[in-house]
């Protein structure tokens, strides 16, 4: 059951990095590309607004996922790591905590800035915000897969 | 809670969340050993987890306060102060974890 789990919080996890990383990149201020559109172009070229909505759910849903699995990473998987002397690996799970969490603090402003036409103040507001959960979620996204490889990646 | 007042959810979510993780003011732990809740630190059960707490009271003091605040004031609240306040208490949180890597 927790294998399914740990896969189907994955999963989402990808789903999450993907549209998050779109929007992101959408609302960066680079200058347009000239002549035929780059790939990286096409890539931030989508309706930006759009993604807010499964973002949030994404967002709670994985971060719900997190929550079941953590039981069995603070019984079995953090003792491991504190075996094997690995501070850097609880370190950096700790953030991970943090920046989850703080996300979801976060979702509520960050839905309503998508939700409202862009005034004084809001454009780079709703910018900065979705490049700060950007990086929650690129944080998460690497850590988890680390920590769950970290015995196959460690001698 | 409508508009306004979740700009002041947001901003002050991650400071309550960071303060009640320095200051173990979790609402309650959970221990997945004994696969029990409790209000307060109960030994002899094994590990325990404070993260559901920690969010918890955050969550609660965070809306406590946006429900507080008159609407004006709120209003008036510049949307920025969402993101700096949070990515001030981001920076706050990775000094304080340095700990770990030291």
């Amino acid at each position: 059951m927790i294998v399914v789990l740990l896969i189907l919080h994955g999963l989402l996890a990808v789903g999450l990095l993907g549209a998050i990383t779109h929007q992101a990149l959408s609302v960066l201020p680079l200058a347009a590309a000239k002549g035929p559109r780059t790939f990286i172009g096409r890539f931030r070229g989508v309706n930006a607004p759009a993604y807010a909505t499964p973002i949030v759910v994404l967002f709670v849903v994985t971060a719900i996922g997190g929550a079941l699995l953590y039981p069995q990473y603070r019984i079995d998987v953090r003792p491991a790591l504190e075996d094997m002397q690995n501070a850097a690996a609880n370190g950096v799970f700790e953030i991970k905590e943090h920046l989850i969490a703080i996300g979801l603090g976060l979702l509520p402003a960050y839905w309503q800035l998508w939700q409202q036409p862009p005034e004084n103040g809001a454009t780079s507001a709703r910018r900065a915000v979705t490049l700060l959960l950007a990086f929650f979620v690129w944080w998460g996204f690497i850590v988890g897969h680390v920590l769950n490889n970290i015995r196959g990646l460690l001698p | 809670m409508k508009g306004p007042a979740l700009k002041i959810f947001s901003m002050l979510f991650g400071v309550f969340y960071i303060a009640a993780f320095y200051f173990d003011l979790a609402l309650f732990r959970y221990y997945p050993e004994a696969r029990q809740f409790h209000w307060a630190r109960t030994d002899g059960i094994g590990v325990v987890i404070l993260w559901y707490g920690w969010i918890v009271t955050a969550a609660l003091a965070s809306a406590a306060v946006a429900v507080a605040v008159p609407r004006s004031v709120a209003e008036r609240l510049s949307p920025r102060w969402v993101w700096i306040v949070t990515a001030l208490v981001v920076v706050v949180t990775l000094i304080y974890e340095r700990r770990y890597f030291v």
